[in-house]
């Protein structure tokens, strides 16, 4: 099965929130459904981070902040070497770093065509 | 509430001390403190030591416990507090609350950190735990990023350049060739700044505070018996100290800092005062984008226009509003448990004259923002003049 990029939608007020929280950032409420965040993502701010975290080889490592289109932002790692504010991206699987020996897995943002 | 007054204070040179161990530097800077109260002979009542990740850099952990036993402050209550890079800030609320009370009469606050115990590497790491396990950490995100980002966000929407930051660093760096406590007694150019190597594009290494040792103190008593120590006595007329959601992104506004908004606001409606009745600040400069945004987010400029007044020269040492006059974390250093009680300790020495070749012109109010995050948890000080 295809991994899907999802938020958290609050079963009270309707709210999406990423990362999860256990209530609600607006209601407090406790009950939240899953909710896929859509393809297309703006970038709002990016890094080109030259001093790296453990299991990362190569210089840079891009990260930035995307903007799903209801509203919902993420914080990633980026597959372009060329970000430009206001492009699109959309959330890939792959690998994320390695921590340990061990290879961490997750979303990343990739340029859309 | 009793009317809290600090009554001595006393730190450590800060910077790559080699051959000083935590509880060195905890000793001497507690020692420097009391002997300013002319507290030797007294009993304390209790002890708050500052201290972000003893247990993770030098293998120690209950340092608070050590501390009363090595300088014999025995049998006082003591205990170690942890809020991130605000541990500092932490413990002097903490001793705050004990004096305020009336629990406590005499309190030492002591903060320290030994950063250079471990390689850069592992504290770097170390640092990056702060950040959301799951939605930043494990993507690699570190301090140094995050602070890259909201950096591209300020220049973006605020017209901010990469020579704004320059600077500041430049400005932070005389301030701290004044200061012989300061790490860094090096003068910076706003060239030499902008041909440092690039570590998060935008940020190059003069955009960001070194790895340093330090230790820093305070004594607080009543304000009704400070006269029994000392005749320049300073108040703590307020304090602030708020949270936000952890993650950068998810803050309503990625750029408003909103911790330390309403942190400096619970603090000002506490003294009564309003922004432009402070005569000097010390701001949690880690990087140098954060003396803008907390210069703004505190109340003391415009959102947006924080950077005008650096380049105005409103915020240097004979500016209007003198931002740093320590060197700030930028050049004085950033040992992290230390920073929220050394920028106290700066204040208390500004407001009673004695802050030598830095001193700030006759300064009646301080102010004091100190992170436990990025941004996400803020603890605010207000000092006034107590005589
Ligand atoms: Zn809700």
């Amino acid at each position: 099965m295809e991994q899907k990029f999802t938020g958290f939608k609050c079963k009270s007020c309707g709210r999406v929130m990423y990362p999860k929280h256990d209530r609600c950032l607006d209601c407090k409420g406790t009950e939240f459904e899953e909710v896929e965040l859509g393809e297309g993502a703006t970038l709002l701010t990016y890094t080109k981070l030259y001093v790296l975290p453990e299991g990362i080889e190569m210089p840079p490592l891009v990260l930035g902040i995307v903007k799903f289109p209801g509203g919902v932002r993420a914080m990633g790692q980026l597959t372009t070497d060329d970000p430009k504010i206001g492009m699109k991206l959309r959330p890939v699987w792959g690998k994320l770093r390695k921590m340990k020996d061990k290879e961490i897995f997750g979303f990343k943002f990739e340029p859309l065509k | 509430m009793r009317d809290v007054a600090i009554i001595g204070c006393g730190m450590t040179k800060f910077g790559r001390l080699e051959g000083k161990d935590l509880m060195d530097l905890l000793a001497e800077a507690s020692l420097r403190a009391i002997d300013d109260a002319g507290a030797g002979e007294r009993d304390f009542d209790s002890v708050y030591v500052g201290n972000m990740m003893a247990g993770e850099l030098v293998h120690q952990t209950a340092v608070a416990s050590a501390l009363v036993d090595r300088i014999n402050l025995i049998p006082a209550g003591a205990e170690r507090v942890e809020n991130g890079p605000a541990s500092g800030a932490s413990a002097v609320k903490n001793g705050f609350f004990a004096v305020s009370s009336g629990a406590s009469d005499l309190v030492l606050v002591a903060g320290g950190e030994k950063m250079t115990a471990a390689d850069t590497d592992v504290i770097g790491d170390l640092v990056s735990t702060m950040t959301h396990p799951t939605a930043e950490y494990v993507h690699g995100v570190t301090l140094p990023a995050m602070a890259a980002m909201l950096t591209r966000l300020y220049m973006e929407r605020y017209g901010v350049t990469e020579r704004h930051l320059a600077m500041v660093a430049v400005k932070n760096h005389a301030n701290a060739l004044k200061n012989p406590y300061a790490h860094l007694h090096r003068e910076c150019t706003i060239e030499g700044a902008m041909s440092s190597i690039m570590i998060a594009d935008p940020l190059r290494l003069y955009y960001a505070c070194p790895i340093s040792d330090g230790a820093a103190a305070v004594v607080l008593c009543p304000l009704e018996k400070a006269n029994e120590f000392t005749d320049k006595p300073v108040r703590i007329a307020g304090f602030g100290h708020a949270s936000d959601v952890q993650t950068l992104q998810e803050r309503e506004d990625p750029a408003v800092l909103k911790s330390v908004q309403l942190a400096s606001q619970q603090a000002f409606k506490m003294a009564k005062l309003e922004p432009n009745d402070i005569d000097v600040v010390e701001t949690h400069d880690a990087f140098e984008i954060l003396e803008i945004v907390q210069s703004e987010d505190a109340g003391f400029f415009e959102k947006g226009k924080g950077h005008l007044a650096v380049e105005k020269g409103v915020t240097a040492l004979n500016g209007k509003l003198p931002i740093n006059p320590s060197g700030g974390l930028k050049a004085k250093g950033h040992p992290v448990g230390a920073t929220g009680v050394a920028q106290i300790v700066e204040l208390v020495w500004q407001l009673r004259g004695e802050a030598g070749e830095r001193q700030v012109k006759n300064p009646k109010r301080g102010f004091a923002c100190n992170f436990g995050g990025f941004g996400n948890n803020t603890v605010i000080h207000i000092l006034e003049r107590g005589w």
